[in-house]
């Protein structure tokens, strides 16, 4: 008696099936550590600092004509530094990746130097260090975002180099160590935010949130990171809404594009003149970053 | 017309018509502009001749391009009736001034040449300009009105203004026209948005040419 083709045909899926289980299952088994678990939220916090800063430099660099070479540099790096923290944040490998290490190194000089850059546009203009200058000159938080890109990232890949028990880095707890950078980096985007909410005379009462929730989430992330260490429910649920306003405010950015003359159909103009709206993100991005080091941190011992 | 004569070679104003450039209301308003007739609806036969010489010595226009027509213009101006909102008051209303005004030259030219204003040589009727300008000329038929203030305050706005509101003026100074609907987004020196004339540096008359082909 032969068997029909059908027959084998079920009996091979059945098989597949089988070791489908098996593979899942096997997966699971796997511990998740926590140490490479938060080396994956930072690499993809990395990743949505990055995707920012290649939207946002690409655009105004164009808006800027590329008039220097340097300007195609940014876009580049972040574009590098996004696919590395795509990469890295699907990845449990508890090693550096070198590639992605060097990347974010780069990253993180790149934005050293365009914070010079930028610094030296505001000055060779008449007036120098002004207000009207840090409003319309090179912005100077820009760059940093893409440091912070690349610092984060970075911390990350060497994260994974550590033990899983009790991991350091820069010579301290490691959860304590990520909370530092994310709370200065958060405190850093505010900063920026808060200038450029003033030029816009903080003409809409929403704009008072990123230079509210964000600082206070810094802060909170700040003291829990230099404290003994110990659940911090506050710290978490304001950097949860500090999550929460970067999303929102993206969403109201795109609305105050709508609100310039001609709205949307006049999309070429008025993704210029209208609010940034890829800079919101960066607050949900660092927002990634701080719960993940709380969460790093809450487990430490000192 | 030899593009490279222009400061902004190749560019034209009117490229922009079907582009994100220009609107509906900004398509009516230019095509109306540019389909003013040259010829009078207000001024009589005679004041219209003392009004295209008195605009051709104000605003001489090269002859290899099309004319602004600057006359028809002005007299489109007084057959309307559209007044600046504000005026000096030792000097009549628009449509009065100007009747007075290019009565007189004429009547000043008849009084020194035997002939109307549009018949002098043009070194005649700058001369006659600027006895104008300089408060010479004051005889009866300037009813009173101060032909300095008639040639300071209409002569030169009316037709100047009329000129530098015509696209063929806008391209020879490279204007980009209306910034409605699309609004400059790149305000720094020597920034250009990309609706923006490019104006040729001296040799590179060929790459601002291929630019401003592009200007929409």
């Amino acid at each position: 008696m032969t068997l029909s083709r059908q027959t084998w045909t079920g009996v091979a899926c059945a098989l597949a099936g089988v070791a489908a289980v098996a593979a899942i299952s096997r997966r699971r088994r796997t511990e998740r550590l926590l140490h490479i678990e938060t080396s994956r939220a930072f690499n993809r916090s990395s990743a949505l600092l990055a995707c920012s800063v290649l939207t946002d430099s690409a655009m105004e660099h164009y808006r800027g004509a590329f008039s220097n070479v340097a300007m195609y540099v940014p876009p580049a790096v972040a574009t590098c530094s996004l696919l590395a923290g795509f990469h890295g944040g699907a990845d449990r490998t508890p090693a550096t990746h070198t590639v992605r290490h060097a990347i974010y190194w780069g990253a993180t000089l790149t934005g050293l130097a365009g914070t010079g850059f930028h610094l030296y546009n505001v000055m060779k203009r008449p007036g120098g260090w002004s207000w009207q200058n840090l409003f319309y000159a090179a912005p100077l938080g820009a760059p940093t975002a893409l440091l912070l890109s690349g610092a984060l990232g970075a911390a990350a890949e060497r994260l994974r180099n550590q033990p899983a028990h009790e991991p350091r880095l820069l010579g301290m707890p490691a959860g304590k160590a990520l909370g530092l950078l994310s709370g200065i980096g958060l405190a850093g985007t505010a900063i920026e935010a808060a200038l450029l909410h003033f030029r816009g005379s903080f003409q809409h009462k929403a704009m008072y949130a990123p230079v509210s929730v964000p600082p206070a989430a810094s802060a909170l992330l700040l003291h829990a990171s230099l404290t003994r260490p110990q659940p911090r429910w506050l710290a978490r649920v304001v950097l949860q809404l500090t999550w929460l306003v970067g999303w929102i405010g993206t969403a109201l950015h795109v609305r105050g594009v709508a609100r310039h003359h001609g709205g949307w159909r006049n999309w070429s103009q008025n993704l210029f003149n209208g609010p940034p709206v890829p800079a919101p993100p960066s607050f949900s991005a660092l927002a990634l970053a701080g719960l993940a080091a709380l969460r790093l941190r809450e487990g430490e011992r000192r | 017309m030899n593009p490279y004569t222009s400061r902004y070679p190749g560019y034209d104003v009117l490229n922009k018509r079907d582009t994100p450039s220009w609107d509906a209301i900004t398509r009516k308003v230019i095509a109306q502009r540019m389909a003013t007739p040259s010829e009078p609806g207000f001024l009589d036969v005679v004041r219209w001749r003392a009004l295209e010489a008195l605009c051709a010595r104000i605003v001489p226009q090269p002859a290899d391009r099309p004319q602004v027509p600057l006359a028809g213009m002005v007299d489109m101006r007084l057959q309307k009736n559209a007044g600046d909102g504000f005026r000096y008051a030792r000097l009549p209303p628009l449509r009065e001034a100007w009747l007075i005004g290019l009565n007189a030259l004429d009547e000043e030219s008849k009084a020194r040449h035997e002939l109307p204003f549009a018949s002098l040589e043009h070194a005649a009727q700058n001369t006659l300009l600027t006895q104008m300008q300089h408060g010479e000329l004051s005889s009866s038929h300037w009813k009173g009105m101060d032909a300095t203030l008639f040639f300071s305050q209409r002569v030169l706005p009316d037709i100047c203004g009329a000129y530098y509101s015509h696209p063929y003026a806008w391209n020879e100074i490279g204007f980009g026209g209306p910034a409605n609907p699309r609004g400059y987004v790149r305000m720094y020196y020597d920034r250009r948005d990309p609706w923006e004339a490019v104006e040729a540096k001296p040799g590179k008359e060929r790459q601002a040419m291929e630019k401003n082909r592009r200007v929409r």
